[in-house]
């Protein structure tokens, strides 16, 4: 029994993750009708960010191929989630203006290719400066494994799921409450209507790109105490997180936080019963999904109008 | 002809100095510019014709590299046995990667390829039990002849050979019914459907034409070096394969030959720092596509024409100075009256039921036009009729055939055509190409004989291209024929439709609002236009809003309001009818 909650709540944890850069790509696809294919760099620069602010806060040569627990302690974990969360976002603006805006509704979608030549590029320049080895990054709240319910399992694990959840609820608030968020669910609707309304499209756009960007850093951060900081780890992430985004339908931002928790505790489950197995069934499973219901469990089909 | 004495030209000269090289490297390098030239050869027909943005290429490498390797070492098959199965196998993965493509489209569709090359890298580097992971396969077999394994030079001298058959069959396809079909997927997958092209079926023949030369070129990787580890298969490699083509000159037949020369040169220089290397491929893919959209063919070919040496090539027969005639295609003897019947057709998204019980009966012979206000299911009705929208119950008969399931290519080729409300021309093909894909469904030449060039294909294509320029005739296009659809005045776009439709030879033409946007001058020419084509026996349907085009060239009057048939019959008829004048102007109270 314990084994299951604590397949149930990895699985959710990592879920958390997946769900944050699944909504990162549904903010970015409903408002821009695009999607940022070098999505898994920025996780990965997050991590690195996160990572080298680590060691800054703590006054630390940035040379070490581990991060001593120590230096996760107290305040400067979480403002090395922000610190990535901010240069992320940084970046995303960067991406849409070099990589994304010159491209973007017109036909042919250049943009992907746009996108994703940007994120080897970041790759390359992330290698030149940090090097392909793995880094190990404690977690602020230390690696003894916690009982409930007789399970173990890792504060890492509660603290993403718990950050997750507060930041995907402050979005959901925002996003149906603010004017910000209305004036994006109006440029999602039709970007020609909401400028005749006055919304600055431009910059609606521009900051779906920087929120995109900055949830993807923030998830990096998280996602490293417990996976361990690589240059490589991003792509396996965002195409994750993509699966989940196609499960939940990629217009809908809640049926992508739902797709992200159904995709990590069906990841976790698989993982149970054959560890080697759970990227197979993952894609597998999409594979199926896009089969029966192209738009999503939680996506309205798009009427395509003839 | 010309062409192909050139290309063999060129190759000998090639493989000639080639024979002068000593330097190992150098030899090498010549190689792998053949190995990636195929790639992007078949690369180009996916990405740069039927414009599918598949990211995963390097699964597909994988597939032809891993299939020569476990074939020659476990199976003890000979190697050049084993290079073929090696493509027939990266033919499978092809398809494979082509289903998805099925059901989705644009970004997602990206991604999934995205993903299918993760996968396979990932199966490669985990499943080291079959595959060796990063230790990779050792002892495959190379190519030999009569036991003696190929030197270096043998081995340049045999890829020049296959880029040089891949060249020359694939310009062979793409100049062609297949090239035009493919370009069409690329500009608009609905109208091509709509003029008789198989979308489906052309989409993974480009996945698998793209599998194959992706997966010989892996193959020959494998049976060079005699050895295939997972190091091989990785994201760069699929981006540098994309990069080959977009950099080269996506949808230009030299633009893999251009892309692959510069690019591996460019990637020896610098690839003693791999990180570096990598950096210099995604900075140039950025670069390709702001810079030079149509790569370095499109460089290169606007060069030429500044410098005046491009040969302005005028395709074609000379048009027959007799008044031409539309070809058509002759009505089965069955046919006695009724062409096609509608019975009960219905259709309801959600709430709005924009067809309720509409049955409809057109006479072969007659100018049929469907009227009703906006919103009434005049569009949703034709969307039935030609497959676009299934109706939920009832059923179409065309010559007593039942074509209510069938694909929107296949009910094209039994001679339904139609035109778009929103104009949906290919708007970067010129406008003989868009007439010639009116061809396509009436021409008969097949894959095989496309590839080969072969004198069936030629004829085809002859004939195809005298039709055209009858039909551009027939409707005053001519002087415009080399035009790009898009660069034309809204009138003669809306003209080029139609004779888009023509080129089907359909016996039944679908017209949705052909007068849109039109002045009255350009209404009038496009009356007597219709009359003339109803004259040469098409039967005419179109749904229209200007009520004098309607009433004076009209057999037959259809009105619809609300997806319910409310009256029909002969113009004058209908316009004294008091349901079709309460609809129209609401003089009921309880209208509207």
């Amino acid at each position: 029994m314990d084994v299951y909650l604590q397949t149930l709540l990895s699985g959710l944890a990592i879920g958390g993750v997946y769900a944050l850069i699944a909504l990162g790509f549904s903010i970015t696809f409903t408002t821009t009708k695009t999607l940022n294919f070098a999505q898994g760099e920025f996780i990965a620069f997050g991590a690195f960010i996160g990572v080298t602010m680590l060691l800054l806060f703590s006054g630390l040569a940035s040379t070490t191929t581990a991060v001593p627990s120590e230096a996760a302690s107290a305040w400067r974990y979480p403002a090395a989630v922000i610190a990535a969360g901010a240069v992320a976002g940084l970046m995303g603006v960067l991406i849409f203006l070099l990589a994304v805006r010159p491209f973007a509704g017109k036909g042919g979608m250049n943009w992907v290719m746009s996108t994703l030549g940007f994120g080897v590029m970041l790759q390359s320049i992330g290698l030149a400066v940090w090097g392909p080895a793995p880094v190990m990054v404690p977690s602020p709240l230390g690696d003894d494994v916690l009982r409930i319910a007789g399970a173990g399992v890792r504060p890492q694990e509660l603290l993403v799921l718990a950050c997750a959840i507060l930041i995907m609820v402050a979005l959901d608030l925002v996003m149906r409450r603010s004017r910000i968020g209305k004036a994006m669910m109006a440029v999602a609707h039709s970007p020609q209507i909401a400028s005749l309304m006055g919304i600055n499209v431009g910059l609606v756009m521009i900051g779906a790109f920087a929120l995109s960007s900055g949830l993807a850093g923030v998830a990096g951060v998280l996602i490293a105490p417990i996976a361990s900081a690589s240059l490589f780890m991003g792509i396996g992430f965002a195409l994750k997180a993509f699966s989940a985004a196609i499960i939940g339908g990629l217009n809908n931002p809640r049926g992508c936080i739902y797709g992200g928790f159904i995709l990590g505790v069906l990841e976790s489950a698989v993982g149970l019963w054959q560890a080697q197995w759970r990227e197979i069934v993952v894609f597998g499973l999409i594979i199926l999904v896009l089969a029966f219901r192209p738009a999503g469990l939680f996506g309205q089909a798009a009427v395509d109008k003839v | 002809m010309r062409h192909l004495i050139g290309s063999v030209a060129v190759a000998a000269v090639i493989a000639a100095v080639a024979s002068f090289i000593e330097n190992e490297f150098y030899l090498r390098t010549l190689f792998m510019i053949c190995v990636y030239f195929l790639c992007a050869a078949g690369m180009n027909v996916l990405l740069g014709f039927a414009g599918q943005k598949s990211l995963g290429q390097a699964g597909l490498f994988a597939a032809g590299a891993y299939a020569v390797a476990l074939l020659t070492t476990r199976y003890e098959i000979g190697p050049w046995l084993s290079l073929l199965l090696a493509c027939g196998v990266s033919a499978v993965f092809g398809i494979l990667i082509a289903m998805p493509s099925l059901r989705v489209k644009g970004p997602s569709l990206a991604m999934v390829t995205l993903a299918f090359g993760i996968v396979i890298e990932k199966v490669v580097t985990e499943g080291s039990e079959v595959f060796g992971g990063a230790m990779g396969i050792y002892a495959i077999q190379p190519l030999h002849i009569g036991g003696v394994p190929f030197t270096m030079l043998q081995w340049v001298w045999f890829g020049l050979g296959l880029c040089l058959v891949a060249h020359l069959l694939l310009r062979n396809l793409l100049q062609g019914r297949f090239g035009r079909a493919f370009l069409s997927l690329q500009a608009d997958e609905v109208a091509a459907g709509a003029v008789g092209v198989a979308v489906y079926r052309y989409k993974v023949l480009a996945f698998v034409i793209a599998a194959v030369t992706c997966g010989l070129a892996g193959a020959l990787v494998a049976q060079q070096n005699q050895y295939i580890n997972s190091d091989f298969i990785n994201f760069h490699l699929s981006i540098f394969i994309l990069l080959l083509v977009l950099f080269g000159g996506s949808g230009s037949l030299y633009g893999p030959l251009l892309g692959s020369v510069t690019l591996v040169i460019i990637g020896a220089l610098v690839a003693r720092w791999t990180w570096i290397e990598h950096f210099v491929n995604g900075a140039l893919l950025l670069f390709a596509l702001y810079a030079m959209p149509k790569g370095l063919a499109g460089v290169f070919g606007s060069l030429f024409r500044r410098f005046g040496l491009g040969h302005s090539a005028s395709r074609g027969a000379e048009p027959s100075r007799a008044a031409s005639k539309l070809p058509t295609r002759s009505l089965p003897q069955t046919a006695a009256g009724s062409l096609l019947t509608a019975g009960s057709l219905n259709k309801a998204f959600g709430g709005v039921v924009p067809a309720k019980d509409v049955s409809v009966n057109l006479t072969v012979g007659h100018i049929h036009a469907l009227i009703g206000p906006n919103g009434a299911g005049k569009s949703t009705f034709i969307n039935m009729l030609t497959g676009i929208i299934r109706p939920d119950r009832g059923k179409v008969t065309f010559l007593g055939q039942d074509i209510t399931q069938q694909t929107v290519h296949g009910i094209c080729g039994h001679g339904v055509a139609r035109t778009f409300q929103n104009l949906r021309l290919f708007k970067d093909l010129s406008v003989r190409e868009n007439v010639l894909l009116g061809q396509h469904s009436r021409m008969q030449n097949g894959f095989v004989s496309s590839l080969l060039g072969l004198p069936k294909a030629r004829r085809e294509e002859a004939e195809a291209l005298q039709k055209v320029n009858n039909i551009l005739q027939f409707t005053g296009l001519l002087p415009y024929a080399d035009a790009p659809a898009g660069s034309l005045a809204y009138g003669l776009q809306r003209r080029v439709e139609l004779a888009r439709a023509l080129a089907s030879e359909p016996l039944l033409l679908l017209l949705d609002e052909p007068a849109a946007g039109l002045n009255p001058q350009e209404t009038a020419e496009l009356g007597q236009l219709l009359v003339r084509i109803r004259n040469e026996g098409m039967t005419i349907l179109l749904i229209e809003h200007h009520m004098d085009l309607v009433m004076s060239i009209s057999d037959h009057v259809i009105v619809l309001d609300y997806g319910q048939k409310i009256a029909e019959g002969a113009p004058s008829k209908v316009q004294a009818d008091p349901r079709v004048m309460e609809a129209y102007l609401g003089t009921s109270v309880e209208a509207a």
